[in-house]
C-alpha cells in the first residue's frame, strides 16, 4: 500500500470538513452569527484533523501543531474579515 | 544576484530555508496574521478618527425595490403590495433615525421599536413588518440576499402585508459612507374593518418583543366607531451627513477581498510549488501536510470568490 493509498481515508475526511463547513458558511450568508460559529469551528477542525493525522503517523511535533494553528488562524482571520464586511 | 538569492529563500524550497519557503515558516505565517489583522483593525478604527474616504457605492432605486418585491410576490403567487407614501415617509424616518443615532438594528438603543415610525406617521396598521439591508451596491442583490433569509422572506412573501414603502437613505455610519434600504410592509386597519357593523380599534400597543420583522395584530372589538388620534408625529430628520458626492475612496469590502485573494493566491501558489519541488527531491522533514494546507486555503478562497458585499436584518 502506497502513502496515497494509506492515506486516503484521511484526505477525504478533510475534503468532507472543508466542504460541509465551506457550504455552510456560504448557505447561511444571511446569519452572520452562525457563518461566524461555522467559520471558528471549521479552522478548530482543520487542526484537529492534523493532530489527529500527524498522530497516526507517528511525527506529531509542537512545530506542526502550531503550523496547523497558523494556518487555520491565518483563514479564520480572512473568513470573519469577509463577513463582517 | 543577491536579490534572486533572496527572492529563492522566500518562495522556492532550498537549503537555506531548510527545504522549504521561508515564507511558509511559522514565523513568517505568524507575522502575516499580524499585518491582515493590524489592517483589519485600522479599516475598523480609522474611519472614526481619520478622513471619511471608506463607503459603499450603491445604486439603489426605492421603485426598483418595490419592482423586485413585487416579482417575487408574483412568482410565489402572492398580490402585489401597493406604494403607500406613509409607509415610505415612516421607512424615511427609520433609516434617518440609524444615521443619526449610528445603529444598525431593529430596536435604537433608546429602546425604539420599529412600530414607533409607523405610528408617528398616523399609519394605523393591523399588520406590520420590517426588512433592512445596507451596503448593497443594487437592488437585486439586496432582494436576493432578504429572499434568501427565511425570516425576511416571510415578510416579503406574506399575504397579509397590503402596502408597502421603502426608503434609501445614505450617509455616515461609523465613518463609513452606507447606504440604508428600509423596507416597510403594512396593513392598514382601516382596510380591515368590515363594513357593518362598525368596528372599534382598541388601542393596541405593539410588544416590546426584540427584533421582530412583524408587529404583532391588533385586536378588534365590536362596539363603536373608532377615532382615530395622531400622537408623536415626527418628521424624517435628513441622515447627520447625507453625500453622493465622488469622496467615496475605499470599499472596506472590496479592499479586503482584493487583499485576501492577493495573499491566499501567493501562498497557494508557494504550497503548490513547495508539493512539485519535494516530491521530485524526495525531501523529508517535519512540519504539516502542504496538501492538506492547499485544501483548506482551497476552500478560503471559495468563500472569498463568492462572497458579496451587504447585511441584511
Amino acid at each position: 500500500m502506497n502513502h496515497w493509498t494509506k492515506h486516503l481515508p484521511h484526505y477525504l475526511s478533510l475534503l468532507g470538513i472543508l466542504f460541509a463547513g465551506g457550504f455552510g458558511i456560504i448557505l447561511f450568508g444571511f446569519d452572520k452569527l452562525l457563518q461566524t460559529a461555522l467559520a471558528i469551528g471549521v479552522a478548530g477542525a482543520y487542526v484537529a484533523w492534523g493532530v489527529v493525522h500527524h498522530f497516526l503517523h507517528r511525527d506529531l511535533h509542537p512545530i506542526v501543531i502550531i503550523e496547523y494553528a497558523l494556518i487555520a488562524l491565518f483563514g479564520l482571520s480572512i473568513t470573519l474579515s469577509i463577513i463582517n464586511r | 544576484m543577491k536579490f534572486l538569492h533572496k527572492l529563492r529563500h522566500l518562495f522556492i524550497p532550498h537549503e537555506s530555508n531548510n527545504h522549504k519557503a521561508k515564507i511558509l515558516h511559522n514565523s513568517s505565517l505568524s507575522i502575516l496574521i499580524f499585518f491582515f489583522v493590524l489592517y483589519q483593525a485600522l479599516l475598523s478604527f480609522f474611519p472614526r478618527f481619520g478622513p471619511k474616504i471608506l463607503g459603499y457605492a450603491a445604486n439603489i432605486s426605492p421603485d426598483e425595490v418595490i419592482r423586485l418585491t413585487n416579482e417575487k410576490r408574483a412568482e410565489a403567487g402572492v398580490g402585489p403590495v401597493s406604494v403607500n407614501a406613509t409607509l415610505s415617509a415612516a421607512a424615511q424616518a427609520k433609516g434617518a433615525d440609524m444615521l443619526n443615532k449610528d445603529y444598525w438594528a431593529h430596536v435604537a438603543p433608546d429602546g425604539t421599536q420599529p412600530w414607533f415610525f409607523f405610528t408617528s406617521f398616523a399609519y394605523k396598521y393591523r399588520y406590520a413588518g420590517e426588512n433592512l439591508a445596507r451596503d448593497f451596491s443594487d437592488p437585486t442583490s439586496a432582494v436576493n440576499a432578504w429572499m434568501a433569509s427565511p425570516s425576511h422572506k416571510e415578510n416579503m412573501l406574506s399575504s397579509k402585508y397590503k402596502e408597502i414603502g421603502v426608503a434609501v437613505v445614505e450617509g455616515d455610519m461609523a465613518g463609513v459612507d452606507t447606504t440604508l434600504i428600509v423596507q416597510f410592509f403594512g396593513t392598514n386597519l382601516v382596510d380591515t374593518l368590515p363594513e357593518t357593523p362598525i368596528a372599534q380599534v382598541q388601542a393596541a400597543v405593539p410588544s416590546l418583543t426584540p427584533i421582530p420583522t412583524s408587529a404583532p395584530a391588533v385586536v378588534l372589538t365590536v362596539t363603536s366607531i373608532p377615532t382615530p388620534t395622531v400622537t408623536n408625529i415626527i418628521v424624517a430628520a435628513p441622515p447627520a451627513a447625507t453625500t453622493t458626492s465622488p469622496q467615496i475612496l475605499i470599499s472596506p469590502f472590496n479592499t479586503t477581498r482584493g487583499i485576501s485573494l492577493a495573499v491566499i493566491l501567493v501562498l497557494l501558489s508557494i504550497m503548490i510549488i513547495d508539493v512539485v519541488v519535494n516530491i521530485r527531491r524526495k525531501t523529508f522533514r517535519l512540519g504539516g501536510r502542504t496538501l492538506a494546507h492547499i485544501a483548506f486555503l482551497g476552500m478560503i478562497l471559495i468563500i472569498v470568490l463568492i462572497a458579496r458585499a451587504g447585511k441584511i436584518l
